[in-house]
């Protein structure tokens, strides 16, 4: 997790509001186009941070009107990491990607679909990284 | 964040489209239900979605898609897709959505195949 704030580093604080995730998309977005990423990953990121703020909101902060989600890009060395934060205990379960798949082929709506693109989308990703204020959810992209 | 959708159907031949104005989430439910009633109702067997190419869709609107896709194979009907950018085509390959319906470049092109195929 981010220690300090730098010159390098962006935080964006959202309220826990579906809808909302659309500032986070756009915002990350800006950020990767000024250090460079193709408008290719660009459109990756969106939808990874999309989601990551989505599960951050609906099930990390439970829904409740007065919590935050925080989310914190930085970009050293080449790659963009950006965590999503929110207030509640983490991922007890992460869904199983293989049923995902076979839910699908069976045309049921399956859960952690959200998870499941986040996964396929970045070149890395650590759920669960607990910190002193919640749980926080890691992504990283690498500019190739 | 309030959101509306706009879905608008139009017979054309054998294929009812399905204009989608809007972003695609799991606020679009009743919209996207709505309207696949109105086209089973009046005994559709084609379906072409057509989606705006700056269209938001997210893994609420994705597991939309899929039950509605569960529904048109219950009742036989072909199914269709257009109007997506670069990024949502590789989306939905990714999450297999290609396997039950086929995606199409253009409305046109969307339009002609599908009249073609028994």
């Amino acid at each position: 997790m981010t220690g300090r704030l730098d010159e390098r580093t962006v935080e964006i604080s959202l309220p826990n509001k579906i809808g909302y995730e659309r500032i986070a998309m756009e915002s990350s977005a800006s950020f990767a186009r000024i250090v460079g990423f193709a408008s290719e990953r660009i459109e990756d990121l969106k939808t990874a941070v999309a989601e990551a703020c989505l599960n951050a909101m609906e099930h990390g902060n439970r829904g409740r009107p007065d919590a935050r989600v925080i989310l914190t890009m930085d970009f050293k060395d080449d790659t963009l990491t950006v965590f999503v934060k929110d207030e509640g205990d983490g991922i007890s379960r992460l869904p199983d990607h293989t049923a995902i798949g076979q839910k699908i082929e069976n045309l049921k709506a399956p859960e952690g679909l959200g998870t499941y693109l986040i996964k396929q989308l970045m070149d890395h990703v650590e759920f669960n990284e607990m910190t002193k204020e919640g749980h926080a959810v890691k992504m990283v992209m690498k500019l190739k | 964040m309030e959101q509306e959708n706009e879905i608008r159907l139009e017979q054309i031949g054998v294929v009812t489209l399905f204009e989608i104005k809007g972003d695609v989430t799991a606020a679009s439910e009743p919209f996207l239900k709505e309207g696949y009633k109105n086209a089973t109702d009046r005994g559709t067997e084609k379906i072409l979605l057509k989606f705006e190419e700056k269209a938001y869709i997210n893994s609420g609107g994705i597991a939309l898609l899929i039950q509605l896709l569960a529904e048109t194979k219950k009742n036989n009907q072909q199914i269709g897709i257009t109007g997506l950018s670069d990024h949502f085509k590789k989306i939905f390959t990714m999450v297999g959505i290609t396997k039950f319906a086929r995606i199409y470049d253009t409305r046109d092109e969307a339009l002609e195949g599908m009249s073609e195929e028994s």
